[in-house]
């Protein structure tokens, strides 16, 4: 008899599987709405944008190689440069994550699929129908109105192109599909977990995936106003950020501001995700406090967007709100120093096994130390003064963008890909490519750093000589490219390992989280048989139960059905041969 | 067992060697990873906060570092060794969550600290201009000296550089000069900052932070050049196609030489109108008045 469960009761269910497709393959995989093919999806149009964005990076970086340089022009610099942040953020990181999220999150609770997998699907392809958007634009004119295209300067008068209407609508479709994405994640963890599944016993990246959604949830609506005025703005005769007519364009700011400070604060939340998960297998040792970690995100998870304001400590804003706005940037320390402690008394007294995944998750941890540290002194308001809008913030930044996105979902990649695909992703080329990747950032974050601390202005495309950034500027750039260079060698490694990878069996790490319960790849339904859960690790349980010959599995007896019989026992001999 | 021993002497010797040599390095390093040298109170009180903050962040950075490598090295998976399967006790995280606090809290008050030193406008030195000017006891959020002359300058911002107005004169007619400021040495100089078409930004990373110039508003700085010279900057605020371009530069002078640049600007610029007008006056009387 097994104990009353938070989620009903398991019981073996009826399944079909293997009906013949009449459709085909690719016709398939568009409209599917299981949560598996959205996220392979997802994950593979953010890996596209993510090279576009690599990209970009590599064009700026070639234009600031040398003082006052003339290779690209300054419109081409600046349209590259506007749709930069956009893309490496809401069409790489951001839908990163999510791909992850949409498959990994409902296995790792044991559900069956998702609460709303239709507005699942659809949150993918208004994604992507933004993208195109944005990219589209590049066919015409595309938008020559900063990164985040602040008014006055975006509105018609400065901008008078359909660049920016493009870059608009692609930013808000990409932005809608998020919040629809949100609505099914957060509706599916709530109701769909399997019995047992209490909310202290859900993996850190599923509690990644919750934080991340409601942090979307929140912070998306805020951007899609901005948006929809700034369009109006531009189309309709609104005066919201027109300050001859009384508009205020610093509210724009604080909405795009908010945004990109959840989103930042959703990719540390993401990347903590995936550390906290990887580390316990690769160090055959259960994470060190589990509810410390959840406890560590949710804070950042409401801490982080709060201080939104301290990207804008130049503005007239009176200075209560901007202590206000140092405090919580300031108090971020606190949960992020207590995760570190965390990830490091989990490797503490284990023994690691240095697979690529733990590798990559120990590069993300150091990555984002430096970015973060960057960011402390960044956020003390005459440092802020000082650095903010320069190189340096930008440094700072991107070392906490890729050590999350980049380091976060490589390794998340190399732990999760045999899961998706039943296929390794070679170590070799991932272990060689990791050091170019840390050094290329390091040289190009900590010299765009100290770029910045003497003055160099964020966004220009090109800065004069005589005035000593000739030799950060030539060392931030040649890490640039170094950087890319690794990243594409394991994007290559990534992709060949798609489809020629190593064969392996359904749970290649001994991990402890339901996901790896399920074969691989997962059938459509999930899970043949859905465990009871009775610890944060139930794989360790069930595992050990096997070695220990004590497990029957029973299915729990109805209640609410006195008219059907309960089902008798089922003997599986334990659920991997249910699976296997 | 020797050979560990001695490796491991030998590795933390290397990392004494190390230490010493970065150590050694200080005062050079300065030079590379600080900002450019201060030539006014309030950005040298910006260098305070940012070498406190970054050494803050050095040390959290190493020990981190430290951490990883150690756990990293020591326990990497070995022949015959298993895990110690442990999880946090009881009030596990009140160790680590101390010193975390402690800089929390530190970093907050010290940084209230110097935003509001920073703010305080310094009173114009000896070698400063004395000449009377409007003087203002309060301008958003910077406090003033009462009783001390300040030099209040309307600095204006359009694509692609900063229109500079200096005080005496009537409203429509004072004088001005583009790109570069001409101010005393020594003087107490506050900024007033708008925008007449997009956001730009006003940093002279020598004379203090960031200040935001937007259209319709008027948001103030100050600073008060040391010593004369030439001090360089630019607009930090994307403004468009020849963004790179918008410089600005303080010229700082002497108390007399900043005298006689306004007055020869102001002869130059009533020349110039002179001229215009003559000119205007030419082509309007050679038009037939209908």
């Amino acid at each position: 008899m097994t104990p009353p469960t938070a989620a009903g009761t398991a019981r073996p269910e009826l399944v079909t599987e293997h009906v013949p497709r009449r459709r085909q393959a690719w016709i398939e995989r568009a409209t599917s709405s299981d949560h598996k093919s959205v996220g392979m999806m997802y994950i593979g149009a953010a890996l596209t944008f993510g090279l576009t964005a690599l990209t970009a990076l590599v064009v700026m970086r070639v234009q600031l190689i040398v003082p006052e340089n003339t290779t690209i022009d300054p419109e081409i610099f600046n349209r590259v440069m506007s749709s930069f942040a956009v893309t490496g953020v809401v069409l790489f990181a951001i839908p990163l994550a999510l791909g992850l999220f949409s498959y990994i999150a409902p296995l790792q609770v044991g559900a069956r699929g998702v609460a709303f997998p239709r507005l699942n699907l659809m949150s993918f392809w208004l994604y992507v129908a933004g993208g195109f958007t944005i990219y589209g634009s590049f066919l015409w004119r595309p938008s020559e109105a900063g990164f985040a295209a602040l008014p006055p300067l975006s509105e018609p008068l400065y901008s008078n192109t359909h660049g920016v209407d493009a870059w608009i609508v692609g930013t808000a479709l990409a932005v809608l599909g998020f919040v629809c994405f949100a609505v099914n994640l957060v509706a599916t963890l709530r109701t769909m977990r399997a019995p047992g599944m209490a909310w202290r016993r859900v993996p850190p990246f599923t509690w990644a995936a919750n934080l991340g959604s409601y942090l979307l949830l929140i912070c998306g609506p805020v951007m899609l106003a901005a948006l929809v005025m700034l369009f109006i703005d531009r189309h309709y005769g609104g005066v919201f950020f027109d300050p001859g007519y009384g508009g205020a364009p610093i509210l724009y700011e604080h909405f795009a501001s908010f945004f990109f400070t959840g989103a930042f604060a959703f990719m540390v939340i993401f990347a903590a995700g995936v550390i906290s998960d990887v580390l316990p297998p690769f160090g055959r040792k259960p994470l060190f406090s589990q509810r410390g970690v959840m406890s560590c995100m949710l804070a950042i998870a409401i801490v982080g967007p709060l201080a939104w304001m301290r990207n804008m400590y130049s503005a007239p804003i009176p200075t209560a709100f901007l202590v206000l706005a140092m405090l919580f940037a300031v108090a971020l320390v606190i949960p992020i120093g207590l995760l570190i402690y965390n990830w490091i008394a989990t490797i503490w007294g284990g023994t690691l096994r240095t697979r690529a995944a733990p590798l990559y998750a120990i590069g993300a941890i150091s990555a984002m130390t430096i970015g973060l540290a960057g960011d402390l002194a960044w956020s003390l308001i005459p440092v802020g003064w000082q650095i903010q809008n320069t190189t340096a913030s930008q440094g700072a930044t991107i070392a906490v963008m890729v050590g999350a996105a980049v380091l976060g979902g490589f390794a998340a990649l190399h732990y999760w890909m045999p899961k998706i695909t039943g296929r390794l992703v070679g170590d070799g080329v991932a272990k060689a490519a990791l050091p170019l990747i840390l050094v290329g950032l390091y040289a190009f974050a900590l010299m765009a750093f100290f770029a910045g601390v003497k003055g160099q202005p964020v966004d220009i495309y090109k800065f004069y000589g005589g005035e000593g950034l000739d030799g950060y500027n030539l060392v931030a750039s040649i890490g640039a490219f170094v950087m890319a260079s690794g990243v594409l060698l394991e994007l290559g490694n990534l992709v060949h390992a798609y489809g020629r990878g190593v064969l392996t069996g359904h749970d290649p790490w001994g991990a402890a989280t339901l996901e790896w319960y399920a074969t691989s790849p997962p059938p459509v339904h999930n899970f043949d048989v859905v465990p009871d859960v009775r610890s944060s690790e139930p794989l360790y349980d069930i595992r050990r139960a096997i070695a220990n010959r004590t497990y029957t599995w029973r299915p729990a007896a109805r209640e609410a059905a006195p008219d059907q019989p309960a089902p008798e026992a089922v003997e599986t001999g334990g659920p991997t041969t249910g699976s296997r | 067992m020797a050979t560990r021993k001695r490796l491991r002497r030998l590795a933390l010797y290397i990392c004494l060697a190390l230490a010493a040599l970065a150590l050694l390095a200080v005062p050079a390093g300065a030079s590379v990873f600080g900002p450019r040298q201060a030539h006014s109170p309030n950005a040298s009180d910006i260098r305070t906060a940012y070498w406190v903050a970054i050494i803050v962040g050095a040390v959290l950075i190493i020990a981190v570092h430290a951490f990883l490598i150690a756990a990293l090295v020591r326990f990497r998976a070995r022949r015959g060794r298993s895990p110690r399967r442990f999880t946090a006790g009881h009030r596990a995280f009140a160790r680590p969550a101390v010193p975390l606090v402690a800089i929390a809290v530190g970093l907050f008050v010290f940084a209230i600290v110097m935003t509001t030193k920073t703010r305080d406008v310094q009173a114009t030195g000896p070698e400063g201009l004395g000449a009377d000017s409007d003087l203002v006891a309060q301008v958003n959020g910077l406090s003033i000296p009462s009783g001390s002359p300040v030099l209040n300058i309307n600095v204006i911002g359009q694509r692609w550089l900063w229109r500079f107005e200096y005080p005496g004169g009537r409203p429509g007619d004072r004088v001005f000069s583009y790109g570069q400021l001409t101010v005393p040495v020594d003087t107490a100089v506050l900024l007033h900052l708008t925008s007449t078409d997009v956001t730009h930004r006003w940093f002279i990373p020598t004379l203090g932070g960031q200040v935001d110039a937007i259209p319709g508003q008027d948001v103030s700085t100050w600073f008060r050049a040391d010593q004369t010279g030439t001090f360089s900057g630019q607009s930090t605020s994307y403004s468009g196609s020849a963004y790179a371009t918008m410089r600005a530069w303080v010229h700082v002078v002497t108390a007399q030489q900043y005298q006689s640049f306004i007055s020869s600007k102001r002869k130059q610029l009533a020349q110039a109108q002179d001229y215009v007008s003559k000119k205007l006056g030419e082509t309007t009387s050679g038009v037939p008045t209908p």
